[in-house]
């Protein structure tokens, strides 16, 4: 029985330990969201809405940075329909770009600092501050001398670019 | 009740879709022929709306493009899927090279509604 004991010892003992490295990296990056899809509602014949009240639904995306002072980030809102059925008169549009939440304090300021170009129609941040800011397009389509909006489905393009400073 | 807030924000998490790529700042390395240059880019997909990426060499103002070879052009990229991939300029363009991006290409649908194109960019410093 002592023998036994011993060489099981010995046996326990040469049990080779596996040793497994996790390894990883952290490095700045910029991610995009879609938060969330917009649509667009339309409360009468001549005009096209993301506005709630009017049931439309506002995009909303979101930007991730892991490091500060890396990435500016550039939104628009549409200024033409990327498809439509064919429309013989001319459309406004009006909109707007603006931040609807943020995830440090330290974003508080980034409207304030932000400038547009574009005519208004795309608004920079610069991402100062590590983390995640939501931001919202918000964009209404009128139909030329207030006619009807032909039936058929409009699309229209939101654009979201993180640039590398 | 923390423990519900955690699930939730867990969950939600997994419900964003979104676009990703690196490096921030790549460098441009020897690629085994004369006069050329290579960098490695990686793109992820989180975006199961996407299927396909429109990648792009530009200058400082980001629209004027540079002319570089990879191995396409617009590169299929699976829902959760990433990709890296090598792009060669000569060098005698990496002067005026200061952007490599990546660009969302949509599909089309029936609805009227509001599309996201996502573009992200690095930068050669």
């Amino acid at each position: 029985m002592k023998k036994l004991l011993i060489a099981l010892s010995f046996i326990l003992s040469a049990t080779p330990i596996l040793a497994i490295d996790i390894s990883g990296s952290v490095e700045s990056r910029c991610t995009i969201a879609d938060v969330t899809e917009g649509r667009y509602g339309n409360p009468n014949a001549y005009t096209l809405t993301t506005d709630p009240a009017s049931n439309g639904v506002v995009p909303v995306i979101r930007a991730d940075t892991t490091l500060a002072n890396a990435y500016h980030l550039n939104v628009s809102y549409p200024t033409s329909f990327s498809s439509s059925p064919s429309l013989s008169d001319n459309v406004t549009w009006t909109g707007a770009v603006s931040v609807k939440a943020t995830g440090e304090s330290g974003m508080s300021g980034y409207h304030a600092a932000s400038t547009t170009t574009n005519g208004g129609a795309t608004r920079q941040y610069a991402l100062s501050v590590a983390g995640s800011v939501w931001i919202q397009s918000t964009s209404v389509a009128v139909y030329g001398g207030n006619r009807a909006f032909p039936g058929g489905t409009y699309k229209a393009v939101v654009v979201a670019e993180c640039v590398a400073q | 009740m923390r423990c519900s807030i955690g699930i939730c924000l867990l969950l939600l998490n997994f419900a964003v879709h979104s676009h990703e790529q690196t490096p921030t700042y790549p460098t441009w390395k020897t690629s085994g022929i004369d006069g050329i240059k290579k960098t490695n880019i990686r793109v992820w997909n989180k975006r199961p709306d996407i299927e396909y990426y429109e990648i792009g060499v530009f200058e400082k103002d980001l629209e004027t493009p540079i002319p570089f070879v990879t191995a396409y052009k617009v590169i299929p990229l699976a829902y959760l899927k990433e990709v890296k991939f090598d792009i060669y300029i000569r060098e005698s363009n990496i002067e005026e090279a200061r952007y490599v991006c990546s660009l969302s290409k949509l599909r089309s649908s029936n609805e009227s509604q509001t599309l996201l194109v996502t573009r992200v960019c690095s930068k050669f410093k």
